[in-house]
């Protein structure tokens, strides 16, 4: 296909404004893509890519499959050079950049220059077409062309790339007519921007090669390449679009989390799986024991699917003196002090795109994977599995091989994780991931299967409290067992005039250790006793986070606080400067 | 096989006469010389580089292909100090040049010369005129060009028979004429053509200011820049295509 032919296409799509039509467009677009071994003249199918692949990322302005972290890292100086040299005699770069910031978008900037004033030295040598102006190169310029160009590009490196960067692109430019240069332009710089997005692509494939939807969103999902499903489903149809598989070494992207609550959850699912919220940044573990020595056995990728293998040596390490299998797993990295204690997400970042002096960064700060899912084991795709047999798998693979009794807790890297759906046990766990330093809690429904790039309701993270309250304490219970002598379960009331009325009870948040604090501190104040309950005199002020506020008759506010915890005594407060029922009204609305 | 001693001036003179256009080259390890010809990236200017066998302080190949890195095998060239001598040598094992001098050792990884652009047919151009003139007018002449435009004309005046360059930037003009006197030889012919003054300053680099320098120009054709080093031994020949005259 010739690259005027997508531009004009690109130009189309661009200048319609219906959704529906933009996708028939665009499938189109890919039906005429054409065979390429046609193309080339030759009984070779294998031509890699084929210009089917080129178009599906060219119409969303990604030039390499989307795993792939090749950049093109041209500049937008590289291009407004490129640009001025093609563009004419005495056109400079800042010329350029003066109609940029008259039209401010570099497409129409390129696009009112006219291009190929250079001939090339193919005008001159007889055979080889030479049609049109006789620009450098003789014949139209090709999709292929300008891919295969693309990426000689990007492979250019060391010193004089920059200059060699210029020369590669001024002589695309020189060949682009002005309806070309526009979306060339836009191309090299990732902003194509004519209304396509991921979505248009997947039903554009679905619609130009006759395969159901569906299999096209998973298709995407485990090869993450546009390229890729485009040109199985034009060849080998839904059939081949199911053989697709993960491959260990190619990214794909996470799965991602909506904000959310335990009541929400609990609605929804029969139980909640629960986990931790580690305050790391995210990686996919991708290692293959296996591995053919040439082959990086280990690699690990950031959220965005840029390689991080060489900033995260620990993450490799461990990965090589604990898998047998080849795995695809799903974790945080944590920067952790000499005690093991997590430290702040900030820590994380000082390592996570480090290129150099790696080693005297682990010195400073340590990091350490946990993982909490597993896309793949041993040969064997776990994306439809449920969450908990994914679990499972994971545990399988973290687990030392010699120890198979070896408890959850014990297995190193693994986030642990329980299934629920007792609302108390959650808070518990919330309690304890905050003690133990982390962001809180994480919930997960644990039927469901793993959904690369889809922010779906399948998992939530726990909404951090936007508002807390700050309460009176006016009654608790006596504990049971162990805590029998610990006060629990306080009472909390608000300000209404000058009394005071009930809004809930808080018993989670709280460790056996501030139990004992809190006894001490309201025991003194117990005003009166019956059986387990107690009522104590307004002096003790706590500050309280909540999911949301609810009427509710069980309180003489008339409101209750949906899954209140504990967060602290305010002891610079006196009931006079505890919350209002007035507030409460407010922060519920 | 290939084995060879070569003065540091020789070499580098050939290296940068290539490294103008391309960062890397195929390099024919012919019985009778070095054969080098390259294009840039977008097909607009070419070199044809050879070096006679009779270059070197001693030469042996038997018809061998490499790829180098130019800037690289560059790097090392420049490591050796006037008048001394640098000895290659091709490890057929390996695929690596062990580059000598005076002691210095260095190993040099080879490219595959397949994953190197194709060498370039050199087209077989008719041009009517030729002027012969010496390196330093061909120098003066484009840095006089650059102070005012990006680009730069070439022609002949076949009435009053002399070669002028012409520079027309956005407010100053430069404008040179070189009569047969001033040149070293003169053959007129309808010639004027226009050229990017981008590669004509990173040819003009490479041409030594005390060489006679053959330019052969035509009508809207590519002009054909030839020049030799190495007392003769080493012979140059540029060709760069035009720019399409606007006016």
């Amino acid at each position: 296909m010739e690259f005027a032919t997508f531009a004009d296409r690109a130009a189309a799509i661009e200048a319609e404004p219906a959704d529906l039509e933009i996708v028939a467009r665009t499938s189109e677009l890919l039906a005429d893509a054409g065979d390429d071994s046609e193309e080339r003249g030759s009984a070779d199918s294998a031509v890699e890519p084929q210009t089917v692949e080129i178009v599906a990322r060219f119409v969303q302005g990604r030039v390499f499959p989307a795993w792939d972290s090749t950049k093109l890292d041209i500049g937008p100086t590289t291009c407004y050079e490129a640009i001025a040299r093609a563009a004419g005699t005495n056109v400079g770069s800042d010329d350029v950049e003066e109609r940029l910031a008259e039209v401010g978008e570099i497409g129409a900037v390129a696009a009112g220059y006219e291009f190929g004033g250079q001939q090339g030295l193919g005008a001159f040598t007889g055979g080889g077409g030479g049609n049109g102006a006789g620009s450098a190169g003789g014949n139209d310029l090709t999709v292929r062309e300008v891919s295969e160009t693309l990426a000689d590009l990007a492979a250019a490196e060391g010193s004089g790339s920059q200059d060699r960067k210029i020369d590669l692109l001024f002589g695309l430019f020189n060949r682009c007519s002005s309806e070309e240069a526009r979306y060339l332009a836009r191309l090299v710089l990732s902003e194509m921007r004519i209304g396509v997005g991921e979505g248009t692509v997947r039903d554009a494939i679905s619609e130009a090669f006759d395969v159901p939807v569906e299999r096209v969103e998973r298709a995407l999902q485990v090869s993450n390449d546009y390229g890729q499903v485009a040109r199985v489903a034009r060849d080998e149809g839904r059939e081949g679009l199911d053989e697709l598989d993960l491959e260990v070494g190619r990214p794909v992207q996470a799965m991602l989390a909506q904000a959310g609550t335990v009541t929400d959850a609990l609605e929804e699912w029969d139980e909640a799986a629960v986990e931790w919220k580690y305050d790391g940044a995210r990686i996919q573990l991708h290692s293959d024991p296996e591995a053919a020595e040439a082959d990086a056995e280990t690699r690990v990728f950031s959220r965005n699917m840029e390689e991080v293998t060489d900033a995260l040596p620990e993450v490799v390490e461990f990965a090589e003196a604990t898998l047998e299998e080849p795995a695809i797993l799903d974790g945080e990295v944590v920067a952790i002090d000499e005690n093991d204690d997590p430290l702040p997400f900030q820590e994380v970042l000082k390592r996570f795109r480090r290129k150099h002096d790696v080693a005297k960064a682990r010195e400073d700060v340590m990091v350490r994977p946990v993982f909490f899912d597993c896309l793949h084991a041993g040969g064997e795709d776990l994306l439809e599995e449920p969450l908990t047999t994914r679990h499972e798998r994971l545990r399988a693979v973290l687990a030392d091989g010699e120890a198979p009794e070896q408890d959850e807790d014990e297995i190193e890297g693994l986030s642990l994780l329980w299934t629920t759906d007792d609302p108390d046990e959650i808070e518990a766990i919330d309690a304890e991931a905050l003690e133990a330093g982390h962001e809180g809690i994480m919930l997960k429904d644990p039927d469901s299967a793993y959904s690369p790039g889809r922010r779906g309701k399948h998992w939530r993270k726990r909404k951090p409290d936007v508002e807390t309250l700050d309460c009176v304490v006016t009654g608790a219970e006596w504990g049971e067992g162990r805590r029998a002598t610990f006060l629990g379960t306080f009472e909390l009331s608000v300000r209404a005039g000058d009394d005071l009325e009930t809004v809930g009870k808080v018993a989670t948040g709280i460790t056996d250790e501030k139990l004992e604090e809190l006894t001490e501190l309201l025991e003194p104040h117990i005003a009166a006793e019956e059986g387990q309950a107690v009522d104590i005199e307004p002096e003790v002020v706590f500050e309280v986070g909540y999911e949301e506020i609810q009427s509710s008759p069980t309180y003489s506010s008339g409101y209750a606080l949906r899954f209140p915890r504990f967060l602290g005594v305010r002891s610079d407060k006196d009931p006079e400067d505890a919350d209002t029922l007035e507030r409460v009204e407010r922060l519920r609305a | 096989m290939f084995k060879a001693i070569v003065s540091a001036e020789t070499l580098t003179s050939a290296l940068d006469s290539i490294s103008v256009l391309v960062d890397e080259c195929k390099i024919h390890l012919e019985e009778d010389g070095l054969e080098i010809r390259a294009v840039d990236p977008a097909n607009v200017g070419m070199v044809d580089l050879s070096l006679d066998a009779s270059a070197f302080e001693s030469y042996e190949a038997d018809g061998g292909l490499i790829g180098v890195d130019l800037s690289r095998l560059e790097d090392i060239a420049s490591m050796a100090e006037s008048g001394q001598l640098v000895q290659l040598e091709l490890d057929e094992e390996t695929r690596k040049l062990q580059i000598q001098i005076e002691g210095l050792e260095y190993t040099l990884a080879l490219i595959d010369p397949d994953s190197i652009r194709q060498e370039p047919d050199i087209p077989d151009l008719d041009l009517p005129a030729e002027v012969v003139l010496e390196g330093k007018d061909v120098n003066r002449s484009v840095k006089a060009a650059d102070m005012v435009s990006d680009h730069i004309a070439l022609g002949v005046d076949e009435g009053e028979e002399y070669f002028y360059v012409d520079a027309e930037g956005d407010t100053d003009d430069v404008h040179l004429e070189l009569t047969e006197a001033d040149l070293i030889d003169l053959q007129v012919g309808p010639a004027h053509s226009l050229f990017s003054l981008d590669y004509l300053k990173d040819m003009n680099k490479a041409i030594p200011s005390d060489t006679e320098v053959t330019l052969h120009l035509g009508e809207e054709f590519p002009v054909k820049i030839y020049f030799g080093f190495a007392e003769g031994q080493g012979q140059v020949t540029y060709m760069l295509a035009p720019r399409i005259q606007s006016d």
